[in-house]
């Protein structure tokens, strides 16, 4: 059990910047890509920041309002079902670059352009 | 919340039956050569209209599934509410999808099962849960956008639909779970008992959970300025399913949004409130001035119901058992008149092709009765007295008045004024422009009699607004207990 040595020397604060540090990584990549698939690799870092988010605060939040001893795993559950999620998006979404790619030739998301935004 | 969870499954029969009605569209589309597949949309609306009188079954009766979802009488109200509007949908689909679309079973099972979804985002009293049911409207009405394989813009409007719904998708989980960091939990009753406690030491936790939570929800009802995917979105699509996102999956984002921010956000409500007012008043302004200077019908009824969510998130900023109760019943006659308006709008595509404003020259004299509801169900959109428009948007703009959001309901009746203009160029290309071609069309009667139907519909509520409102604020009332 090393968990109450791991609990001293990484704090909250410390996962929470680096799921900062991701999301702002992601959010950069789907805002700048112009590639359709780069743009998919962005948003599901964005999720993956999510994970990494939500585990930090099933693991530090004080849960002692539920009673002694229990710990509710409501983050840990949410973080499978981001996880699936994000899996049946990336089929949908590479399902939809391949209709598009057979259309048009391209998936550069500034050259898809017959609908004037 | 008790230890006890109550693992009713009976509670959700009716979910139940659509998932076997989609699984049954889907089968018969694969196993059943010699099933007529012009019969699929009947076969659909027949099942939703049976599966919509056995939801009347809960009726005044309260319950909840495991905590998570809740059947209640605002649950039944959606899922009357959604079910219903499918049901048009799918009736208004038949003929174009069998002349324009292929792959009917896939169509239809994928219009059923995200009803699904949008009952549930109405029924959940739980992040997760309603998190869920958000995507699996979302992913049904991704495909159904890029549905089209000889339209060229289906996939390009579909793709853009799901790059920004995926990204609207993280923003909004990054706001989960803050939330979640923040109150400890992801009921919504729970979330409401950790913020009565006070917000001390975690109120920038809990700002940056509400504005992610915000801009994700907002992506999905389309509130300025995360509007962008719209236009595309609606252009792209085939007819029917521009009218059906424009209807139920606007409902089940406000759906969501009332019972989310009732329920879980009360106790904060002054770190809220001016950024729903904000958003509404922009939302307004920008979505009607936009609505101006379009030329295509669809990207017109786009931005109409742009603007049409700034009044309905307006009523969300001035949050009460009056505003909410509007807020249904605004939501309900928007959704009659604006379904009024795409059966038409279909009726007239099939027949011609066009989707031009400048197409639906001379329709008063080729096709009168579509006309005449297509300029009932404009004039209604904008709010003439008589039509339902009158009435739910007074009703509607009174109850975020009297919350002190007079400014709001200023700038709402002002831009109403402004609507009726784009409203009148559609209605005066009809009536008053040349037609193109001579010679009477001839509207299917199935057509006709949807239009006709939700016509009266939009009279009924226009006139006697008090029943649809007792049902609506009956519908409200534990939102607020």
């Amino acid at each position: 059990m090393d968990a109450p040595v791991l609990a001293a020397s990484v704090a909250l604060e410390d996962v929470l910047i680096v799921g900062g540090a991701l999301f702002a990584i992601g959010l950069y990549i789907t805002l700048a890509k112009r590639n359709a698939v780069a743009v998919l690799m962005g948003i599901e870092l964005m999720l993956n920041a999510v994970n990494l988010t939500l585990i930090a605060f099933s693991r530090f939040v004080d849960f002692s309002r539920f009673g002694e001893g229990t710990r509710p795993i409501d983050g840990h559950v949410f973080v499978i079902f981001v996880i699936t999620v994000a899996a049946a998006e990336a089929a949908v979404m590479l399902a939809l670059v391949v209709a598009v790619y057979r259309h048009r030739q391209t998936i550069d998301i500034d050259r898809i352009n017959v609908l004037r935004g | 919340m008790s230890n006890e969870l109550n693992l009713d499954y009976s509670l959700l029969t009716p979910e139940f039956c659509l998932g076997g009605l989609a699984a049954l569209i889907l089968a018969l589309d694969l196993f059943a050569p010699r099933f007529r597949k012009e019969w699929l949309p009947y076969l659909t609306a027949a099942g939703l209209v049976a599966i919509l009188v056995l939801s009347l079954g809960w009726v005044n009766k309260e319950s909840d599934f495991a905590g998570l979802i809740f059947i209640d009488n605002y649950t039944t109200f959606f899922r009357v509410f959604f079910i219903a509007s499918t049901a048009v949908v799918a009736l208004a689909s038949a003929h174009y999808v069998q002349a324009r679309l292929s792959n009917p079973g896939e169509y239809y099972a994928l219009l059923v099962l995200s009803t699904i979804g949008a009952i549930y985002m109405a029924a959940s009293r739980e992040l997760l849960t309603a998190y869920i049911s958000l995507e699996l409207l979302s992913f049904c009405l991704y495909v159904l956008v890029s549905f089209s394989t000889s339209d060229r813009r289906s996939h390009e409007g579909g793709l853009k639909y799901m790059l920004l719904g995926a990204f609207a998708s993280a923003l909004l989980l990054y706001g989960i779970s803050f939330i979640y960091g923040s109150s400890g939990s992801t009921f919504y009753d729970e979330i409401a008992a950790a913020y009565a406690g006070g917000t001390d030491g975690f109120e920038l936790g809990l700002l940056m959970g509400l504005v992610l939570v915000l801009a994700g929800l907002g992506f999905k009802v389309a509130a300025v300025p995360f509007h962008m995917w719209t236009p595309d979105a609606y252009e792209g699509a085939p007819l029917p399913i521009t009218a059906y996102l424009s209807a139920t999956s606007k409902a089940a984002g406000f759906a969501l949004l009332l019972r989310l921010f009732s329920g879980a956000f009360m106790p904060v409500r002054d770190d809220w409130q001016w950024m729903i007012a904000a958003l509404a008043a922009i939302t307004m302004v920008v979505g009607n001035l936009v609505a101006l200077q379009q030329s295509n019908i669809k990207r017109l009824l786009a931005y109409s119901s742009i603007g049409q969510v700034g009044y309905m998130l307006m009523a969300l900023a001035a949050l009460s058992s009056a505003s909410a109760s509007a807020l249904l019943l605004h939501l309900s006659g928007y959704v009659i008149t604006n379904l009024a308006a795409f059966i038409c709008i279909i009726a007239w595509y099939n027949l011609t092709d066009k989707e031009e404003i400048r197409g639906f020259r001379g329709m008063a004299e080729r096709a009168p009765l579509l006309a005449a509801v297509l300029a009932a169900a404009l004039f209604s959109l904008s709010g003439m007295p008589l039509f339902a428009g009158f009435f739910t948007k007074f009703i509607l703009f009174q109850a975020v008045a009297s919350e002190g959001f007079l400014w709001l309901a200023v700038i709402a009746v002002t831009m109403s004024f402004v609507s009726i203009y784009y409203y009148l160029m559609v209605i005066k290309e009809m009536y008053i422009s040349e037609p193109e071609e001579p010679g009477r069309l001839q509207v299917p009667v199935l057509l006709s009699g949807l239009a006709v139907a939700l016509v009266a519909g939009v009279f009924y509520v226009g006139i006697y607004p008090r029943h649809l409102l007792e049902v609506a604020e009956e519908a409200t009332k534990l939102l607020f207990a």
